[in-house]
């Protein structure tokens, strides 16, 4: 297999929400870098308000 | 045969050492290597290339493959691990990618997949019902015969010009009669 494909293979089955049961496995707790914490990341970037939204929001406030 | 073909037992004579994916990798955990590389794309620099990439189209399965190829070139990590750390990879791009707001595509759609439907299914199975049936649209009717002979082919028809019209092309003038001096 050519590794270009392998790596659409693997990139297809992790957004499916799959992961490496057997390299889980193998660490105390488990992987830290999950489909969830991807997620949750996702979410925390997209509410969270850019540097420029927060420069804006800085000037209204000091206007009022 | 193949001539040029590698020499059999050739690479043990050769020094493999300088090749870092030869050597074990730097990095042999999953959460290490995906934080090293995703440090390694909050670069200043990397995530210009990264966004640049997306700029011009480039799928984010491009973009995780070129990351992962100078990982491994550089000996960070094995080729085994950067196949598995690419899912998460590629999840983080496409994050850091919605949240600049540049369009992305992941590239992992098979958008050339031909959609099965019944009708499909029907046509390629060669059922036709009578009521789907529409009539043969008429065929237009074909051009005009081409003339067989080349444009310097002699014409169909009076071939020859009249004597006025061959001395012209000749440029010649017509020889008028000299009028009588004496008259």
């Amino acid at each position: 297999m050519d590794f270009n494909v392998a790596v659409k293979k693997s990139i297809k089955v992790f957004l499916k929400g799959d992961m490496p049961m057997k390299t889980s496995g193998l660490k105390e707790g488990g992987l830290l870098y999950t489909p969830d914490f991807f997620d949750q990341m996702e979410e925390e970037f997209l509410e969270e308000p850019t540097d420029s939204t927060k420069a804006k929001e800085e000037e209204l406030v000091d206007e009022a | 045969m193949r001539l040029n073909a590698p020499i059999p037992g050739g690479n043990y004579t050769s020094d493999t050492r300088n090749y870092a994916w030869h050597r074990p990798p730097d990095m042999t955990d999953y959460d290490e290597a995906i934080s090293y590389l995703i440090d390694k794309i909050d670069e200043p620099e990397q995530k210009e290339l990264v966004f640049a990439m997306l700029g011009i189209d480039a799928h984010i399965t491009t973009v995780v493959t070129t990351i992962l190829m100078q990982a491994i070139s550089k000996g960070k990590i094995g080729i085994d691990l950067a196949v598995l750390i690419a899912g998460p990879l590629a999840r983080y791009i496409e994050i850091i990618a919605k949240d600049v707001g540049i369009k992305y595509e992941m590239g992992v759609e098979n958008k050339d997949r031909v959609v099965i439907t019944p009708t499909l299914l029907r046509a390629s199975l060669g059922i036709i019902e009578q009521e789907d049936e529409v009539e043969p649209v008429p065929m237009e009717q074909p051009p005009s015969e081409a003339p067989v002979s080349g444009l310097m082919a002699m014409p169909e028809g009076e071939v020859v010009a009249s004597e006025g019209e061959q001395t012209e092309m000749l440029g010649g003038v017509e020889e008028e009669e000299p009028e009588d001096e004496l008259s």
